[in-house]
């Protein structure tokens, strides 16, 4: 499956983000000022919902996780649609690498990327906002990248359905919010309206909250968030299906440098 | 090696590509010619798999290329005409990674880097960012990345566009290099002297079809033709076997030395008549005049050889 030359298109796409860091950074400091912000007013909601020790980590640190995980799904569309702007997209299809193998060569660096960027939220929202789940850290490790595997399938099934940059923006970018919102991203799942808790459940980002939430406050371990897991993997075997379905290697795209 | 049979494509409703034949074997230089939106990129992509075509068959070293493009791209090597390469990367990380997709490996791949950098006098660029090269550095990159690998069948859409002329002598000289390793060719360019300097087989794309094929030299005697005209300032003098066409001077019949033609005329004027001539526009028969005999157009004012008296 991973081929030298998926490997190949890897090791340029880390090179190709490394020289051009400003928006991966922004996604990791952006999420922490804001959690800086909400931690108090968060502390004084959880304590009324019954919680009388939180610290207000417990829903700020993955909340803003989740919300600039969906953030920075637009980088994984950004790099495509670059391709095309660059002239090289035609280049790779034309070299001896297959579809699959650019597709793969090309999601590689975006995955270690948002994994990267998860480690680094819960590592500094346990130094910085105390954030420390009462559950196994292994199941935590589990649930976020499966989370992450979701939200690439989802930059690529976008990057598959549209042909402008723009089109994605708008798409992805209000739609990862409402679906971050939705699933509790902002505020626990739990207050917000009975509509609205009933559609969280077609959001990928419900279940990884939800997750996270059973292993932060409940002390959940692996089997414990399983059926959050087998929901997540669904979710990417339906992005995976779209890609499928839609991406077609030759389609014309407007790229964005 | 490369043989295209019966291709069509059509854009809407507009064909452009309408049963194109095309043969070129191993070693051969075939130079694709054709006007602005002939169809010449489009035939290429084709070939080289990025487009579909709507019927005929191409085949590629043996394998057909429309049922089996991934198969195909193996033996073929493509410079695109649009510009291809990553401006954030080095010209040597640029070569190594589409030396590392062609297949080459370790000490194999930093040689052939070397060689083909050097080639096409990019050496001394190496380390500096694609983005910061010349429009024609640039162009010389993105032709260096397509002729890393030996290939069956290489493409080469437009590789000297802005190409200075030492640069231009280097392109040549990898591709003269290439062929004589084997690989077919297929080369288009708008500068026909290129070709001429080939020594190269020419394929002229008009009207969707391939209009004209053959060596160089057989095409030229086929089908260039050769003119001469005497240009005077007021009265065009009157001789026998020319007459006048506005204030110039020229052959009845068409002549076939242009030159021993104006120099008989020349010899034939009195010294009054030769005083009021201003020049002498002579236009020897070459790929130019053949190309645009083939493509039915007029002649521009550009391909005359002009002598002044
Ligand atoms: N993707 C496309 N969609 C629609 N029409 C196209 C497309 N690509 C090319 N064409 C049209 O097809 C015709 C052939 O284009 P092509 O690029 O193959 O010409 P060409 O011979 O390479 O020209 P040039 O010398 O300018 O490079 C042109 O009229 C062009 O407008
Ligand atoms: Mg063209």
């Amino acid at each position: 499956m991973l081929s030298s030359r998926s490997l190949a298109i890897s090791g340029t796409g880390i090179r190709l983000l490394l020289a051009d860091p400003a928006p991966v950074l922004v996604n990791l400091v952006m999420p922490l000022l804001l959690a800086g912000f909400l931690m108090p007013a968060t502390k004084a909601q959880l304590r009324l919902a019954g919680l009388p020790e939180a610290t207000g980590a417990e829903q700020v640190v993955p909340g803003m996780a989740v919300l600039f995980a969906f953030l920075s799904t637009m980088l994984v569309c950004t790099l495509f649609f670059r391709e095309h702007a660059w002239g090289t997209w035609q280049r790779l299809r034309a070299s001896q690498a297959s579809s699959l193998d650019i597709v793969i060569g090309k999601v590689i660096p975006l995955y270690l990327v948002q994994l990267l960027q998860m480690a680094v939220l819960f590592g500094a929202g346990s130094l910085l906002f105390g954030y420390h789940p009462t559950g196994s850290l292994v199941a935590l490790a589990v649930v976020v990248a499966t989370f992450v595997a979701t939200l690439v399938a989802f930059g690529v099934a976008l990057v598959a359905s549209f042909s402008t940059m723009d089109q994605v923006l708008v798409v992805g970018n209000l739609g990862g919010m409402v679906m971050a919102g939705l699933g509790g991203a902002l505020a626990p799942a739990a207050t917000l309206p009975g509509w609205a808790q009933a559609a969280a459940h077609a959001t990928p980002a419900y279940w990884g909250l939800e997750a996270i939430r059973d292993i932060t406050v409940d002390g959940a371990g692996l089997a414990d968030v399983a059926p959050a897991l087998l929901a997540l993997v669904g979710f990417t075997l339906a992005f995976a299906a779209v890609v499928a379905w839609r991406f077609r290697p030759a389609d014309a795209k407007v790229g964005t440098t | 090696m490369l043989e295209v049979t019966d291709l069509r494509k059509t854009y809407g409703e507009r064909p452009v590509l309408d049963g194109v034949q095309l043969t070129v074997g191993a070693g051969q230089i075939m130079g694709l010619l054709g006007a602005n939106g002939a169809g010449k990129t489009t035939l290429i992509s084709i070939i080289a798999g990025l487009r579909g075509a709507d019927s005929g068959s191409v085949r590629v070293a043996g394998l057909d290329a429309l049922r089996q493009p991934r198969r195909a791209a193996r033996h073929i090597g493509l410079a695109p005409q649009e510009l291809g390469l990553y401006p954030m990367l080095t010209v040597a990380q640029n070569l190594a990674f589409f030396a590392r997709l062609a297949g080459l490996r370790g000490g194999g791949r930093r040689r052939r880097v070397a060689e083909i950098a050097a080639a096409l006098d990019l050496a001394d660029q190496l380390g500096r960012c694609a983005g910061e090269l010349s429009g024609g550095q640039q162009r010389r990159l993105h032709t260096a990345m397509a002729v890393l690998h030996r290939t069956d069948v290489l493409f080469l859409d437009e590789p000297t566009v802005g190409a200075d002329v030492r640069s231009r002598a280097g392109i040549l000289d990898v591709v003269r290099a290439m062929a004589a390793e084997g690989t077919a060719i297929v080369y288009t360019t708008h500068n026909l002297m290129e070709l001429e300097q080939l020594g190269a087989d020419i394929a002229v794309l008009h009207a969707g079809r391939i209009a004209v094929e053959g060596h160089l030299d057989d095409v030229v005697n086929r089908y260039a033709t050769a003119s001469v005209g005497l240009r005077f300032d007021g009265a065009v003098p009157a001789l026998p076997g020319w007459h006048a066409d506005g204030s110039r001077l020229t052959p009845d019949l068409p002549v076939t030395d242009p030159a021993a033609a104006a120099a008989r005329a020349l010899a034939a004027l009195d010294p009054n008549q030769a005083a009021c001539l201003t020049g002498v526009d002579v236009t020897h028969p070459s790929l130019e005049t053949a190309y645009l005999a083939i493509t039915g157009q007029p002649r521009t004012s550009e391909n005359h050889h002009a002598l002044v008296a």
